[in-house]
């Protein structure tokens, strides 16, 4: 279980309750509802950018010094300091200090790294295939395993296998991705040998076709099963519940008294009906997700955004940080918004009411 | 309706193993200066990463300090954030849910607008980029985290308050002329007992794990004795054996005390919600 998760619930019953109160609204109001969903987002885009803008601003203290961090003022001279001053427009009024930070933002410039000697947004590029690779693989793979397992669960509740799934799965929810990370590093790296110990490829292994594809294999195979494994749980749980609720419902009875297949009950009506609120979850579990890969990356020196953000944090690289961070916040966002316009579409409860 | 917490979390084997797990921890970082004859930033005689002996139950780490002591120190920490970041998040949570739910009106409306907003936010990550610039301390770390986790809580307690709201009682004390504040504080604070103590134990169980991952990135506050830290260190000596009682032990005792969180709320939520309990299959 990742941090997020918490947050925002264990895909027990408030996750629950949280997915099901994303969703009605959408039956009611689903004309306001795309202006309400892009309202959301602007706002939290200016969250997060004012953020990153007051941040090292309102700090006690020298600005340039909160922007870029001891290290670097270091090695700083009048000339270099009064270009940064003007580059960050600090000699200016704090409102037009937000309005340079802006349109620097909308011409892509993140800032430069000294710690690499490159513009951050170049820096982050080239670390961010690495993360969408591992961060989309658990996506997918956990909630087809969740989804699968949920379904099994709620569908036999009480019986030995759901209880014995339940357990397992909240022990499983309780334990920290990295700490589960670290584990199989010790048991798959260390002890027996089996999987790389860090990295995502073999350095200088000059391997082509079939064999890049296993050795990429090989190394992300840690990594991915430490994430999928505690990514899973809140999915399972969701699904779970959301089954229970359904075959509440009077047309499983109807379904049962017209005498349906048993496996039919379960896939096609209850199964299905119990998609409602998984989906509108994926996008709530999204930024879990993607913070959980940041820590998993750690662990196994997986060179993606995480092990960057990491290293930019030992180095005190603050526009690295800052720049790492932004960029997280906007994909996550960009994505959940897309998930939940989509959403909206997919929902033929939604659909009719136009 | 009324549902009485404590009963249904001591009745229910997984809810009985949690409070066991949690005591336990509790019972540590309580008696913590009983357990042990060292203070957790003293260096001890022993030579450094000397494997667990009679003196040095989990052997001392490269900078030749007690790991039993520090581990046991570190629940201390943990469990500080968990109180206080459930404290403080919840109290946040209760008001703004419930007085949005009794108003309504533009005042409602702004509040579920900031509340998904932060929904959509990843708070991880704004909680690593505050926590980069401002290096928090327990007290700051719990201010933090709990300005990030409450708006979860408040989507719930608004849902809850707006059903309780339309009971009887709440109409009948409403004919006979109470205002909000009576209402509130008489009819439905009471009722949203067990919710909120729900949602406290999220936020707890985020709280720990939120402050053992900010120590993990390594940047908490550095005088601050975290598991997340340890742990940190630790994994750079993998090579050793001494992941074997300095870097285990201390990812256990952080899992005990999630687990112990999250079976404890997981018995709460399912007695929340009547569909889920275990009663055989269908309704």
């Amino acid at each position: 279980m990742s941090m997020d998760d918490l947050i925002r619930g264990s895909g027990g019953w408030i996750d629950y309750t949280i997915a099901r109160a994303l969703e009605w609204p959408g039956k009611a109001f689903s004309i306001l509802c795309k202006g309400e969903i892009l309202a959301n987002y602007v706002i939290a885009i200016l969250i997060i950018l004012s953020l990153n803008f007051l941040l090292p601003r309102m700090l006690p203290g020298d600005p340039l010094q909160a922007i870029y961090g001891n290290e670097a003022l270091v090695a700083m001279t009048p000339q270099l300091e009064a270009d940064l001053i003007h580059r960050f427009s600090l000699d200016l009024s704090i409102d037009q200090q937000f309005i340079a930070y802006l349109s620097a933002l909308a011409r892509g410039d993140l800032g430069y790294s000294y710690y690499y000697g490159e513009s951050v947004s170049q820096v982050i590029l080239a670390f961010l295939p690495w993360t969408i690779l591992l961060a989309g693989s658990a996506m997918m793979i956990s909630t087809v395993i969740g989804l699968l397992l949920g379904m099994e669960s709620g569908y036999r509740r009480g019986q030995p296998l759901d209880k014995l799934l339940l357990v397992g799965v909240i022990f499983l929810s309780g334990l920290p991705d990295f700490f589960i990370g670290i584990l199989l590093l010790i048991v798959f790296a260390v002890s027996w040998r089996v999987l790389p110990l860090s990295g995502a490829l073999t350095p200088y292994g000059d391997l082509h076709g079939v064999a890049l594809a296993l050795d990429l294999l090989r190394h992300l195979a840690a990594p991915l099963a430490a994430l999928v494994m505690v990514r899973m749980t809140s999915t399972y749980l969701l699904t779970r519940n959301s089954m229970i609720a359904t075959l509440g419902e009077r047309y499983i009875m109807t379904a049962r008294a017209k005498g349906c297949s048993e496996r039919r009950i379960q896939y096609m009506h209850a199964g299905r009906n119990s998609l409602l609120p998984v989906v509108t979850s994926v996008g709530l579990h999204l930024p879990n997700i993607v913070t959980g890969a940041l820590f998993v990356e750690i662990v196994f020196a997986y060179p993606g955004v995480g092990w960057l953000l990491y290293n930019s944090i030992l180095t005190r690289d603050y526009p690295l940080i800052q720049g790492i961070l932004l960029m997280v916040t906007l994909s996550v966002l960009t994505v959940n918004m897309a998930v939940d316009l989509a959403y909206r579409r997919l929902d033929p409860r939604v659909g009719n009411a136009h | 309706m009324h549902i009485d917490p404590l009963g249904e979390v001591f009745g229910r084997s997984t809810g009985r193993i949690g409070l066991l797990l949690l005591c336990l921890m509790v019972g540590l970082a309580l008696f913590a200066p009983l357990l042990t004859p060292y203070s957790p930033s003293q260096r001890t005689d022993a030579s450094a990463f000397s494997p667990p002996s009679h003196d040095h139950p989990l052997g001392t780490n490269d900078a030749r300090q007690d790991i039993w002591t520090r581990l046991i120190y570190g629940a201390r920490t943990s469990l500080s954030v968990a109180v206080g970041v459930a404290l403080l998040s919840g109290l946040i949570s209760a008001t703004i849910g419930s007085t949005s739910a009794i108003f309504g009106g533009i005042y409602d409306r702004f509040w579920m607008r900031v509340v998904d907003a932060m929904l959509a936010i990843p708070a991880v990550i704004i909680v690593i980029l505050v926590a980069t610039y401002l290096q928090p301390n327990l007290m700051l770390m719990i201010v933090l985290i709990s300005a990030m986790s409450w708006p979860g809580g408040a989507r719930v307690i608004r849902a809850q308050t707006l059903s309780l709201k339309e009971r009887m009682h709440v109409s009948a004390a409403r004919t006979f002329g109470a205002g909000w504040r009576h209402i509130l504080c008489r009819h439905i604070l009471p009722d949203l007992g067990p919710v909120l103590l729900a949602i406290m134990i999220q936020d707890a169980r985020a709280a720990v794990f939120m402050e053992a991952g900010l120590s993990f990135l390594g940047i908490a506050d550095p005088s601050m004795i975290s598991w997340g830290k340890m742990m940190q260190y630790a994994r750079v000596f993998t090579y050793l054996d001494v992941w074997k009682w300095w870097l285990l032990p201390t990812g256990i005792a952080l899992s005990i005390t999630l687990v112990g969180l999250s079976l404890i709320g997981y018995s709460l939520e399912t007695a929340l919600d009547p569909r889920l309990k275990d009663n055989g299959r269908g309704a």
